[in-house]
């Protein structure tokens, strides 16, 4: 059950830095954002997105700061920071290379 | 490491600004919950109550992904220790007894030791309250490590004449003198100093000036500077002191200047009033009479003015050949810090390690009374680990528990602090600068500090015997003792060794003190004190300028006594006995001088009339006193004590020899000596006997102390005395008076105390090694009923249970008497510089003390045997 979790949780963070790529945004545009990329497939549960935000703060891998949203509201936007843009691309290449390993594995009668 | 940083900053932002954080968070996801909602509402048209249903599920429970933000914010252990916290209160509650015990028992060592870093902070870690105080040095005539002695006034110009590396330095020369500021005239101690000596300190008034150079020149107007205090009693206030008139030794004075208030001594020369000092142009290199304190140049280290000083050493013994032929003789620079704190290092560092024990042994106590509790609670704790608390988890109540409990502790230390730092201040031996010790911040983050320590140590091994899976098998057992496993009880043994190894130091060095304080009291003082009155008369210089009007006041003065009814003999000296030794001198004897270049010898120098051997009965041995016909005009003559025979006249009579006093060959006349007396204690109790009288008619005594053998009750006469004194001049200063035996008494109060202090802590020590065996052994009994129940049913004798226990318990108290034998021994030399006659390796007073500690353990084991040995075989099986 742990490793599940543990799973999850480094997928979600590995998500949470992809949907920050292009452009800073609020919670919920990460969110939405995540829903768009995965065709609606993914089942991101929202509210996990928070705790997951703070850790990725604490990590300093992406940073918070205050502002007007879009639809001219008060909201928190996250920023990727270049340590942020590291660990993306190394966490990317991990899932890479786990996901063909699984998937060799299976692959293989 | 920018990471680790990072993390830092936030653990310290969701601790203090957790309100924002909190707020914050609960901003985002509302704000979250709105636009998911109207996104649904705008996608698939629904209502907004069911967009906002929707929403909500979709987040997934508000309450939880806060309550996991939370954990991601680290906050949870701070909720969790008050959780803990609160149980550890509760759980000590229902034990009031233990708890109560125990923290008492803490508070002793931490107390005791806080007590002792406050007297450590103000003592040895705080400045002199002077600017650069390392800068400042006091400077010395020394020709051998161990002797070295004031300065003269040939000196002080030398130094000022040729010196390079002071940048201020001044002179003090303390004198006895009558004073008055307008009341009647007093006899006190007071300092003049020249302007320099203020400098260098770096000193300002409160009120007025300080002394300044135009002050010195022989014939400048007589100032003085105050402290505020006396002002404040004396002069009506530090403004109107500005002015007033002062007497001191029949001089006239104006007060210039009041000091800043709390000012009570400068340099460690205690003093209320500062006269100016106006220095005479010196004729030889003596008299060494004057204090020079200086300050070093910025940069300039005690190296350097030692080798500056040494080089104007050399060139002054080109100067003054009439007198002073010591080339070993060197003016030294000491620190003014190491000169005022003395042997307060000493004196603190024996204090700290006698409480450092204390604590060790309460901790080691307290200790092993926890492993008892965890063992008796071992139930409880499996029942919680089974219940899915994990082992992290009451590891954690079991720490906070401690915790709490040094806190407890420590909380009631600190009052015992107090009392005890009061204790020290008032009863202690004298160490200076202590009565600037306070229970402040620093000491109570430091008795804070104990206290976390102290709770460390007292919860690790419940901790470590609940990680090694002592609990697990007590539920299943049902047995009550299997948290008791042998570690457990072998641990418990430990403690007590260690407490008795502990324990013995401190009785040995209580034992020495002790031993040492007898033996003083028990030393021939050299005369008899009881009925014997002495009071201290100061004649003003002004009216008595010559010896031959201070000789006719004495020689009235004493014949008037001793026509008073109720007294019996009265004579005068100039040093008092038992511990006041006002002067040396040196001496060269006429047939066998000492060789060119070296030191002279010296010894206690008195001046004293031919009563006061009489008075104070100090035997005459050999040869005569002083007689009417040792007047000025003849030859001098000198009375010397037994011990002075011993050591500088061994191998020849010592009656008619003749020397010359204070460096007086070839400029003066020789002194035959013509009288040999009974040694009599001049440089305490512990001092040698050697001393030399000058004769009263052959010297001035000016500030002198009159002794009166009483008929009757000596304080009686006590008034008789100064009225009669009073009726010859009404001007006189007499000050102090009482009895001698009071005297001698009060001299080795310092030694009375130092083994009283360190007895209490000793029998502190002593209660707790006790009370620690007899708990173990107890326990012991309890546990061991029902095996000690079935050796008497099967034909065990009760004597032989009794010797089993009490051997069990010796066990562990002989152990820990001989480790602590060995630590007394290794250590002892710390207390031999101030024992008096008594090694620090003492044979009787080891035997003593661990015959005493060995006694105690005996009792204290014979209880719980006894109740061993009484046990019946039915209520050993009944009662499981």
């Amino acid at each position: 059950m742990a490793e599940r979790a543990e799973l999850l949780q480094g997928t979600l963070d590995l998500l949470i830095l992809k949907a920050l790529v292009v452009a800073p945004l609020h919670g919920w545009g990460i969110s939405k954002r995540l829903r768009q990329l995965s065709s609606h497939a993914l089942d991101v549960g929202q509210g996990s997105l928070y705790p997951a935000l703070y850790r990725l703060d604490e990590r300093g891998w992406i940073k918070a700061a205050w502002g007007i949203s879009d639809e001219g509201r008060r909201a928190k936007f996250y920023t990727l920071t270049a340590e942020g843009k590291k660990q993306f691309a190394a966490e990317r290449s991990q899932w890479r290379h786990f996901a063909a390993t699984v998937e060799l594995v299976l692959k293989a009668t | 490491m920018a990471t680790w940083m990072n993390r830092l900053a936030h653990r310290l932002r969701a601790l203090f600004a957790r309100g924002r954080i909190e707020h914050e968070m609960t901003e985002e996801m509302r704000l979250h919950l709105e636009l998911e909602s109207a996104d649904l509402a705008r996608s698939r048209g629904l209502a907004p109550d069911e967009a906002r249903r929707q929403a909500l599920v979709a987040f997934g429970g508000v309450e939880r992904y806060r309550e996991e933000h939370r954990d991601a914010r680290g906050v949870r252990w701070l909720e969790d220790l008050g959780r803990d916290f609160r149980y550890a209160v509760r759980s000590l509650g229902r034990s009031p007894a233990f708890t109560l015990s125990a923290a008492l028992v803490l508070a002793l060592g931490i107390g005791s030791t806080t007590a002792i870093f406050s007297a450590v902070d103000a003592v040895l870690v705080a400045h002199l309250p002077y600017p650069h105080d390392e800068q400042l040095v006091r400077i010395f005539e020394q020709n051998s490590p161990t002797n070295r002695w004031n300065t003269s006034v040939a000196d002080f110009r030398g130094i000022d004449a040729q010196q390079r590396v002071f940048s201020e330095f001044g002179a003090v020369r303390g004198r006895e003198v009558a004073f008055s500021a307008g009341g009647e005239p007093r006899h006190v101690d007071i300092a003049a100093a020249t302007a320099g000596f203020f400098r260098a300190l770096g000193l300002t008034a409160a009120r007025g000036r300080l002394i300044e150079p135009r002050d010195e020149h022989p014939g400048a107007p007589g100032v003085a500077v105050v402290t505020h205090d006396l002002a404040l009693r004396e002069l009506g206030g530090a403004d109107a002191a500005l002015g007033h008139p002062l007497t001191i030794d029949g001089t006239p004075y104006t007060v210039v200047g009041v000091l800043p208030p709390g000012i009570h001594d400068l340099a460690g020369v205690r003093s209320d009033v500062w006269p100016s000092l106006q220095l005479e142009t010196p004729t030889r290199r003596g008299p060494f009479s004057l204090w020079i304190f200086a300050r070093l140049k910025d940069g300039v280290t005690l190296d350097a003015a030692r080798r500056d000083l040494a080089d104007v050493s050399t060139r002054l013994l080109a100067v003054w050949t009439s007198d002073f032929h010591d080339a070993s003789t060197k003016l030294t620079p000491y620190r003014l810090r190491q000169i005022i704190l003395r042997d307060a290092p000493r004196t603190l560092g024996l204090f700290a390690a006698a409480v450092g024990l204390v604590l060790l042994i309460a901790v080691a106590n307290v200790a092993s009374l926890m492993l008892v509790r965890v063992t008796g609670r071992s139930r409880e704790l499996t029942l919680r680990a089974v219940l899915g608390a994990s082992r992290g988890r009451i590891a954690r109540l079991l720490v906070t528990e401690s915790l709490g409990l040094a806190a407890l502790g420590a909380a009631l230390g600190v009052v015992l602090a107090w009392v005890v730092l009061r204790a020290l201040t008032d009863l202690g031996p004298h160490i200076p600068r202590l009565s600037a010790a306070t229970i402040d911040l620093r000491a109570f983050a430091f008795a804070a500090a104990i206290g976390v320590a102290t709770g460390a140590l007292i919860g690790v091994y419940p901790v470590l015997s609940l990680f090694r899976g002592a609990l697990a098998p007590a539920l299943r057992s049902g047995e009550r003792e299997v948290g008791a496993g042998r570690g457990t009880h072998a641990l418990r043994g430990f403690l007590v060794t260690a407490q008795f190894a502990l324990a013995l130091p401190l009785l040995a060095g209580a034992g020495l003190l002790l031993n040492s304080f007898l033996r003083l009291q028990g030393v021939d003082v050299g005369f008899d004190p009881s009925h014997l009155l002495y009071v201290n008369v100061s004649l003003p210089s002004a009216a008595y300028k010559d010896a031959a009007t201070i000789n006719t006041f004495w020689v009235r003065a004493l014949s008037r006594l001793r026509e008073t009814p109720g007294i019996a003999d009265a004579g005068v000296n100039t040093d008092m006995p038992s511990d006041n030794a006002g002067n040396t001198d040196n001496f060269d004897l006429l047939d066998r001088p000492v060789p060119a270049g070296t030191s002279e010898p010296v010894s206690i120098e008195v001046n004293a009339d031919a009563s006061f051997f009489t008075a104070a009965r100090i035997p005459l041995l050999e040869g005569r006193l002083f007689s009417d016909a040792d007047s000025g005009a003849a030859p001098s003559v000198l009375i010397v004590s037994r011990s002075w025979v011993r050591r500088f006249s061994p191998d020849r009579p010592a009656l008619g020899r003749q020397l010359y006093q204070g460096g007086s060959r070839g400029s003066g006349s020789a002194t035959t000596i013509v009288g040999v007396v009974g040694d009599v204690k001049y440089a305490g109790l512990a001092g040698g006997g050697e001393a030399m009288y000058n004769a009263a008619t052959q010297s001035r005594m000016r500030d002198a102390n009159l002794f009166v053998r009483t008929a009757g009750p000596p304080a009686e006469a006590l008034e008789r005395v100064r009225t009669v004194l009073r009726s010859i001049d009404p001007a006189l200063a007499l000050n102090v008076g009482g009895t001698m035996s009071e005297r001698v008494y009060s001299s080795i109060a310092s030694e009375r105390n130092w083994a009283t202090l360190l007895g209490g802590f000793a029998i502190a020590a002593l209660a707790l090694a006790a009370v620690g065996i007899f708990g173990m052994l107890s326990y012991l009994v309890t546990a061991r009923k029902r095996e000690i129940g079935v050796r008497l049913a099967l034909g065990a004798r009760r004597r032989e249970v009794l010797a089993m226990i009490l051997r069990r318990g010796m066990t562990f108290a002989l152990p820990g008497a001989a480790l602590g034998i060995l630590v007394t021994l290794l250590t002892g030399r710390w207390l031999a510089a101030i024992l008096y006659e008594v090694g620090a390796a003492d044979l009787s007073t080891l035997t003593a003390v661990t015959l005493l500690l060995l006694a105690v353990a005996v009792l204290a084991c014979y209880l719980p045997a006894r109740r061993a040995a009484s046990v019946t075989p039915m209520e050993a099986i009944r009662d499981d």
